[in-house]
């Protein structure tokens, strides 16, 4: 309960939980037998003396358990005729758009009346909430940059791998963006879209105000997250906050008597798309028959089905046979005396699980004994893989221990003590290394099957699955955090002069053991071979970072003569981080299971090492003024020093400045404060460098790497020519510009803030100007280019409240969008070539062909003069039913007779054409509340309102055998390809490679086969009763609540039309955190699951 | 008492802050420790060996040697004819730039390899080896470009010679004849039994196939080589000298390892490098997990480009007691089972033939031309190892070898005969039996194959070389090809002969006597492949591969793979693609791209491209 009053923007729930609670004792004492009873009535206004119709009231009496309710009418009279006379009655009072309020200690005595005048005071919506900024806080009010927060409450009764997965869409313009569903994947913090094509950077993320990994930390500990969107209100941490501010506050020990809370759910958890491929063999291999002969223009006939099963006529012929009688056997053996299948696998079924487990266990204590106070949490979370052989099991561990003692009343010592170990198995597969999806594509065939009769392994299966199903290959990753803070908070002058100081040290320890041993499978009966003979060694990685940091503050508040309030705050700031890893790799292990390095004997040996250190050092001050709170000026400046710099600009100082205007407390506002109760006019500008660069960038560095090759016998290391370094560099500069508007209206019932802004990103870290290529190495980047984004956010909110079935049903609706778009307004690109980025270009921009149908046998032979540079068969001919790309007119206004990409500049791009664009636009969240009677419902939909993909080459999941002739082919592409009988299907004619192979006819971006992904998703719904108090309090509990959650449990997206194959939000590069940067096929990923979850909490 | 514990707070705190500035100050200088210094890899032995080796990047990559000539190359035929000799396919826009990287690199060590503290000779050793590439980089480019900017330092960003002209052909290739005579001359002298190290041997070798070629191609070459046809003797001397100084080397033989029927192709698949013949490879290690790609490459219907040999090619291997096939009588109607026989034993150590067996799950199985590998029949095994188990992956374990003691022997017959012709010099018997005689030899060629000849081979010369009047040097010509296929070395000598008009050839396969007839191809009495038109035979015969060879196919589109005469004839691949009608004399040089030309407008396109 003390975890709710922690966080201001949940009061609803806390409200429904009271008023649900107490109604229904209400309802379960109604049989109270004969006593003595008293009558209470009174009356409620608000501020200006008006009758307040429609306050609940509750009647509540400790000793008895009993509790009562009531409401006020509309001449805010309410009266209860009959409590029992006996014990001590405390009455509350709420209703939306005031703040609640509690009367005490009051005695009825039999047959008397009281009678009680409350006055409830106008809540000033949101604005009175505090709001956590930068070594601070500050009422909404007050606020003069654009600063958006929400309370933990939006993690709750989820089932969330890490914290970062839960917080996606919950803040306007805070785009995080996971690239899969894996559970230990995060994502960039992201505020307000882009930021620099130079040297990057994200939003800066605080845990309690120290740096931090969000996705190790416990997600029941959070109290608020806030995000500092603007300069002005990130300027005070300088050069590492270029791009914004995520501040994540853990909940605080509480002052009251011991609480314990334990909270538990489970889930199934499954994927949200698992793609339908064709799983009759037979009809596979007819359509891999079709697509490999079609592009090698019908003249041959295959050998093979890729590398792991035999082809030919005679087999396709007998596979008919098969196929259409049952009762024949699906293996044989062949005349050479191999194997034979007639398999109808569907690989995707013995991937996945039908659903996997997820458990989260949570205790919580928190108290205080006098001046000192505690708050322990500790958490399990674990998480069955998806995978149904050699899973992907996850489990994290969390311990936080807080403690606080007050010295003197005014000195406080605390400490913070947080503890997370984060473990996860990924599979690898080695026979060709990279993702289970793309080695399925390649060598999942559904005519072969998993086993052989006799229980080994097929040739196919040794590829994909079986692998998993072999279960020695993978990682074995373990990520430990432990970080420790103490401090103090000392007070002086009346409390108007505050000292504060902290120190934390954090160790974060990466170690991850990957085992790679080749995999047995058999061809012929009896004899056993090996795919991935070549890998057979054991590696382990071990990476330690030990970061320190220290911060100290102070900070003197006074308000002269009533209307002039004044704060100054001034610091100091240090932080290090000093990271060592250690890498060995050693082949040759002695046995398949063997798991220690000791065993590992072979002579190919890989160490490498890793070193990085740097600090930054900052003084930064703040000064606040108001006067009558109407007009709001903030001043911020910081002055930094980075050791990632060279001497001569290692230091810079930032400065900002913001503003706000509350005009409705101005003398002249006469609109009735029913209506409109506050309105703030803000605006900020400021200016940051930005500091998030690598470490020793302008250095000359010999790196030393191992040799791919063996020279004497050897694979040596080498090293080679330093890269080339820039003369006279300084730092990126990002400014920002705010304008914003904060408004409460109809008795608060609505909020709405809205901010526009734009960014300017100068002097970004980028590629000189080309040189001739005899230079020989990549030209020194320097500070060339320039960008700017421009954007807009807007939230608006509704809560109100009515009476059903003699109860308050309370309820809320909000919705926010965002959008940004960014534009490169300075570069060295002078041609405009399209490789690289140009001026005027906008982020995100595709540039393609357009689509003009298929050819037909009438016109098919101008495909040959009019599109040399595309291919839709091996020998480059052309046939009724490939692409016909359309010409269009180049920069003279002439058609020149060929498709291409004329000088592949913006200005002469031939006949290509900006077509889409892959950035999202609009996106937007939207949340529903409501309660009644101790239920609970919460509903939340996020999404994007505007988005392009193009599937790319190696998207096998879209393209299918398109793309490779063997690789699985898509149920949903059947009837949508093009023969004569359908020539206006919405694929072309059948054939492999046209969309892998270069030049090939779907390798072309173009419009017919661009996507389109906005989409709309349920992230998630929660359903749930507050058993009644005084039903718990029999058994000694002090809250207790039932609830069933639902993550991602519907999504829509107008690619849906055409396939529910992709999952719309993991449409990007294949399992980025194995393969870091190659690319084995967009949306070739591990899924994004979709969950069921029930789940209790006990609070005694 | 609170009183003075604030005041001793506020003064602690004062403390600390001005401590914390002062010393938090300093660590704000840092130095990166995970990599080394300028001073460190120029101030050792060990440092200098650590940079050197990262000059062996600009050899050719593990899997890429095997390659090169079924790229571009007049022995066969790949799934598509390549864009360089199609019309309107290749311009200026579409070539990618030309790559200086790995001279850079070169040129940073030569600068800076100068620290006092380490001896002469040792640096010499180095900066030969540095050489060494800089002539091998400079080498490939003149042969790709021409007239190249001769660059011999590394640029900074505002060198002027950034924007520099090409240079002069004399004077890149005399620099580059410079850098291997100071290879040649400072690189220690010693032997290795890995061959994969650059020795003083590997450097005249090289010496010997850079002169070769700048000799021939400034005799051939009249209009390209700008007026340089008097400076060839002097080449080819060089030539022949470098080429003598490894032969007198003694270090270096013929493997005669496993007899005529296996020690050429031992030399390709053997797991360890034959040493006394492979002056230089790319070499493979099982145990340290470093592969080629060979046998997936050419045994594959999808991963390789599917290089198949053309019979033109095949038709050049003498017969094993030395007469020429194409002699014989009606040899053009011949098929695959008996063309193959009693042949140059080199043929069915490169191709496979009748009675090639190799591996498969540990049964020896017979194993003829797949026609979904090939597409003339004459499918390439000089690469690829026995074990089918190498076919699927990135596994051969094979040495590649970069230069081979008979090309040594090659050149050095060439040069001499060439200079011989120019009137400097004699090409004796003696040279001849220690060279081609030697390679014939080995390959099992008896009788009038092991002499030198008297007679010209009309076969040779209609299809091959029709200004060649020496028989002589015809000879030495066929078994360049012969021996040294695939080895990517091709494009490189049809370039210096003026020859690329045999780039345009029509490919052409083996004979097929009649459609729907299938052919037992290995003779192992299993059938093998059967060729058909429009509809294949019926009942279908396990193990058959069919081939459509109508003349046109679905949609009454042209059928790319057909037979000579219609229903009979050589198999041709691709004659429906167009061809240039004839080899133009600019097409001997790549283009620049055209942003290459843009970025120094000093820089001219070569003639004839746009």
């Amino acid at each position: 309960m003390k975890r709710n009053l922690l966080a201001p923007l949940s009061g609803h729930w806390f409200f429904s939980w009271l008023l649900g609670c107490v109604g229904l004792c209400a309802a379960l004492s109604g049989s109270a037998q004969e006593v003595s009873t008293g009558s209470v009535s009174g009356i409620v206004r608000n501020d200006q003396g008006d009758p307040l119709g429609g306050v609940s009231v509750v009647a509540t009496n400790k000793e008895t358990g009993l509790s009562a309710g009531t409401q006020t009418d509309t001449g805010g009279v309410f009266h209860f005729a009959k409590l029992p006379a006996k014990g001590h009655y405390s009455f509350a009072f709420s209703s939306v758009g005031f703040q609640a309020q509690q009367l005490s200690d009051y005695t009825i005595k039999a047959n008397a009346a009281i009678s009680i005048i409350v006055k409830l005071h106008q809540q000033t919506g949101a604005l009175n909430e505090v709001v956590v900024v930068g070594y601070g806080t500050q009422k909404r009010a007050n606020l003069t940059g654009a600063v958006a927060q929400v309370s933990g409450e939006v993690l709750e009764r989820r089932s969330l791998p890490n914290l970062t997965q839960g917080l996606e869409g919950t803040i306007p313009n805070l785009n995080l963006v996971p690239a899969d569903g894996k559970p230990i994947t995060g994502a960039v913090y992201n505020i307000r879209g882009g930021t620099s094509i130079g040297q990057g950077g994200n939003a800066l993320v605080l845990i309690d105000g120290i740096q931090g990994d969000p996705s190790m930390l416990n997600p029941n500990d959070v109290a608020s997250v806030t995000v500092l969107k603007d300069a002005a209100s990130s300027a005070i941490y300088g050069a590492r906050a270029a791009f914004g501010v995520v501040l994540i506050t853990t909940k605080a020990a509480s002052r009251d008597k011991a609480t314990i809370t334990y909270s538990s759910n489970y889930s199934l958890k499954q994927p949200t798309t698992v793609p339908k491929v064709v799983s009759n063999g037979y009809q596979y291999a007819v359509m891999f028959d079709s697509a490999w002969t079609s592009w090698y223009d019908y003249s041959q006939t295959p050998q093979n089905i890729n590398k792991t099963q035999p082809f030919s006529a005679a087999y396709i012929a007998e596979y008919a046979k098969r196929d259409a009688d049952p009762s024949l056997k699906k293996v044989d053996i062949g005349s050479n005396g191999n194997y034979v299948y007639y398999g109808n696998t569907d690989w995707y079924h013995e991937l996945y699980k039908n659903r996997n487990g997820a458990i989260d266990q949570n205790l919580s204590i928190t108290g205080s004994s006098g001046k000192a106070s505690y708050y322990v949490t500790g958490r399990y979370f674990g998480q069955d893989g998806i995978f149904r052989y050699n899973s992907d099991n996850y489990h994290v561990y969390n311990l936080t221990a807080k403690g606080n003692i007050e010295v003197y009343p005014w000195l406080q010592i605390f400490n913070t003590t947080q503890f997370t170990s984060q473990t996860y198995h990924n599979p690898l597969n080695v026979g060709e290394g990279g993702g289970i999806w793309r080695n399925m594509a390649d060598e999942g065939h559904p005519s072969s099957m998993m086993f052989n009769p006799d229980g080994t392994l097929t040739f196919s299966a040794a590829y994909t699955v079986g692998d998993e199903f072999y279960g020695k290959n993978g990682i074995n990753i373990n990520q430990q955090v432990i970080r420790n803070t103490s401090g103090f908070n000392a007070k002086f002058f009346n409390n108007h002069f505050r000292l504060k100081g902290d120190l934390t040290f954090q160790n974060t320890d990466t170690a991850a053991k990957q085992i790679r041993v080749p995999v047995p499978y058999s061809v012929t009966p009896g004899v056993i071979a090996y795919v991935g003979t070549g890998t057979n060694d054991l590696q382990m990685f071990d990476g330690k970072t030990q970061y320190l940091a220290t911060n100290l503050y102070a900070e003197y508040e006074n308000t002269f003569h009533e209307d002039h309030y004044f704060k100054a705050l001034i610091g100091y700031n240090y932080e290090q981080s000093i990271y060592n890893a250690g890498r060995t790799l050693r082949n040759g292990l002695v046995y398949a299971n063997a798991t220690d390095l000791s065993l590992a004997l072979g002579q190919n040996i890989t160490t490498a090492g890793g070193y990085e250190k740097w600090a930054i050092l900052g003084g930064f001050g703040r000064l606040n003024y108001s006067f009558k709170d109407r007009y709001l000026v903030e001043v911020d400046g910081r002055y930094d020093g980075s050791s990632k710099f060279p001497s001569n600009e290692r230091y810079a100082f930032f400065p900002s400045v913001s503003a706000g205007w509350r005009l409705a407390k101005e003398a002249f506002w006469h609109v009735d404060p029913n209506a409109v109760s506050d309105l703030k006019i803000r605006g900020s500008y400021g200016s940051l460098g930005n500091g998030n660069i690598a470490s020793y960038a302008f250095q000359e560095a010999f790196s030393i790497s191992q040799s791919g090759r063996v020279i004497g016998g050897v694979k040596p290391q080498e090293t080679g020519q330093p890269n080339v370094l820039p003369n006279g560099l300084t730092w990126e500069t990002a400014t920002m510009k705010d304008l914003g508007l904060d408004l409460s209206a109809l008795n608060n019932r609505l909020q709405f803030t809205a901010d526009i802004y734009s960014r300017m990103t100068t002097n970004m870290f980028t590629v000189g100007k080309t040189l001739p290529a005899v230079f020989g190495t990549s030209v020194p980047k320097g500070n060339y280019a320039d960008m700017k984004t421009n954007g807009w956010e807007a939230s608006i909110s509704w809560r109100d409240q009515f009476r059903a079935g003699g109860k308050p049903f309370h309820w809320n609706v909000a919705f926010w969008m965002s959008d940004y778009t960014s534009t490169i307004t300075s570069y060295n690109n002078a041609n405009k070539a399209l490789t690289d980025h140009y001026v005027g270009e906008k982020i995100g921009e595709i540039w393609g062909y357009t689509t003009d149908g298929f050819w037909t046998a009438a016109d098919v032979a101008n495909a040959y003069k009019t599109q040399t540079i595309f291919k839709a068969s091996n020998s480059n001919q052309w046939y009724p039913g490939d692409i016909r790309f359309r010409e269009l007119p180049g920069p003279d206004g002439k058609l020149d007779g060929v498709v291409n990409n004329g000088t592949n500049t913006a200005d002469n791009p031939g006949d290509m054409r900006i077509i889409g664009n892959s950035k999202p636009r609009y996106s937007y969240g939207f949340t529903l509340g409501a309660d009644w009677n101790g239920f609970f419902f919460a509903a939340f939909f996020q999404g994007v309102g505007k988005q392009d993909w193009w599937p790319g080459t190696e998207a096998d999941v879209f393209w299918g055998q398109y793309n490779r002739p063997y690789n699985y082919a898509m149920q949903y592409q059947v009837g949508k390809i093009w023969s004569p009988t359908n020539p206006n299907a919405y694929f072309p004619r059948y054939k492999g490679y046209a969309a892998q192979t270069g030049g090939g006819e779907l390798t072309a971006v173009q419009t017919r086969y661009l996507q389109n992904v906005a989409y709309i998703r349920l992230k998630n719904i929660q359903l749930g009763y507050n058993l009644p108090a005084g039903l718990i309090q029999r058994i000694h509990m002090t809250g207790a609540r039932v609830y069933v959650s639902g993550e991602n449990l519907w999504t829509h997206t107008p690619m849906f039309k055409l396939t529910h194959d992709i999952d719309p939000e993991s449409i990007g590069k294949s399992d980025n955190i194995l393969t870091g940067t190659s690319n084995n096929g967009n949306a070739n990923n591990y899924p994004i699951l979709k969950s069921l979850t029930v789940g209790l909490s006990i609070t005694l | 008492m609170y009183q003075i514990k604030k005041i001793f707070l506020l003064c602690l705190t004062g403390l600390i802050v001005v401590s914390l500035l002062s010393g938090c100050a300093k660590n704000l200088n840092q130095v990166p420790q995970s990599t080394a210094s300028k001073a460190a890899i120029f101030g050792s032995v060990d440092g200098l060996q650590l940079y050197a080796n990262s000059f062996y990047d600009g050899l050719p990559a593990l899997s890429d040697s095997y390659k090169t000539d079924p790229g571009l190359c007049d022995f066969g035929a790949i799934g598509n004819v390549a864009n360089l000799i199609r019309p309107g396919t290749l311009t200026s826009r579409q070539v990618g730039s030309w790559g200086w990287g790995t001279l850079r690199n070169l040129n940073y060590f030569i600068a800076n390899c100068n620290n006092p503290a380490i001896p002469v000779a040792t640096r010499n050793n180095y900066i030969g080896l540095a050489r060494f590439f800089r002539a091998y980089f400079y080498y490939n480019m003149v042969q790709r470009f021409g007239n190249v900017p001769w660059i011999g330092q590394p640029l900074s960003v505002s060198d002027s010679a950034l924007y520099a002209p090409r240079d002069p052909r004399t004077k890149v290739m005399d620099s580059v004849l410079a850098d291997l005579n100071f290879a040649c001359a400072n690189i220690t002298a010693k032997t290795d039994a890995t061959a994969t190290t650059i020795t003083r041997w590997v450097a005249y070798g090289l010496k010997s196939r850079i002169c070769l070629f700048e000799g021939t191609f400034r005799k051939y070459q009249d209009s390209l080589a700008q007026g340089l046809s008097g400076t060839a003797s002097l080449w080819l001397q060089n030539a022949a000298d470098a080429a003598k100084a490894v032969i007198d080397s003694g270090g270096f033989s013929l493997n005669q390892g496993g007899g005529p029927t296996q020690a050429y192709r031992q030399v390709f698949i053997s797991p360890t490098v034959i040493s006394s013949e492979v002056m230089l490879c790319n070499a493979a290690s099982a145990s340290l997990g470093v592969y080629n790609d060979a046998n997936w490459w050419y045994t594959s219907a999808t991963y390789g480009s599917r290089f198949s040999f053309i019979r033109k090619f095949i038709n050049t291997y003498l017969n094993i007691d030395g007469t020429r096939f194409t002699d014989i009588p009606g040899h053009d109607t011949l098929t695959f089972m008996s063309e193959t026989k009693n042949r140059d034993l080199r043929l069915a150590q490169t191709i496979r033939v009748p009675g090639y067996k190799r591996t498969s799950s540990g049964q020896v199985i017979s194993a003829p031309p797949v026609f979904s590998y090939t597409y003339t029949g004459y499918q390439p095994i000089k690469w690829c190892m026995e074990d089918a188990q190498y076919d699927n992956s990135t596994s051969n374990i094979n040495p590649v070898a970069l230069m081979r003691y008979a090309e040594i022997l090659l050149n050095y017959a060439e040069a001499k005969e060439e200079l011989q012709l120019a009137g400097s010099g004699t090409f004796t018997a003696a040279d001849w039996s220690k060279t081609i005689g030697a390679l014939r030899a080995r390959a099992g060629i008896t009788g009038v194959g092991l002499a030198m000849p008297t007679s010209m081979d009309p076969y040779m010369k209609n299809n091959y070389y029709p200004d060649v009047t020496d028989a002589v040097l015809m000879e030495i010509r066929r078994e360049r090809g012969i021996e040294l296929c695939l080895e990517g070395l091709r494009l490189a000598d049809l370039t210096r002969w003026k020859h690329g008009e045999l780039l345009l050839d029509k490919w052409n396969g083996m004979y097929v006597p009649a459609l729907n007839y299938p052919l037992d191809l290995d003779q192992d009495g299993k059938l093998d492949v059967c060729f058909y038109q429009t509809t294949p035979p019926s009942p279908s015969i396990a193990g058959v591969t069919y081939v459509n060879v109508a003349p046109t196919i679905a949609g009454g589109s042209v059928n790319p793979q057909i037979l000579s005469n219609g229903t009979y004839g050589e198999l041709h691949w691709l004659d429906n693609i167009q061809r240039y009608p004839k080899f133009y004399n600019y097409l001997y040089l790549n283009p620049l791209s055209y942003t290459d030309l843009t970025l120094n407008p000093n820089l001219t396109q070569n003639p004839g491209w746009q």
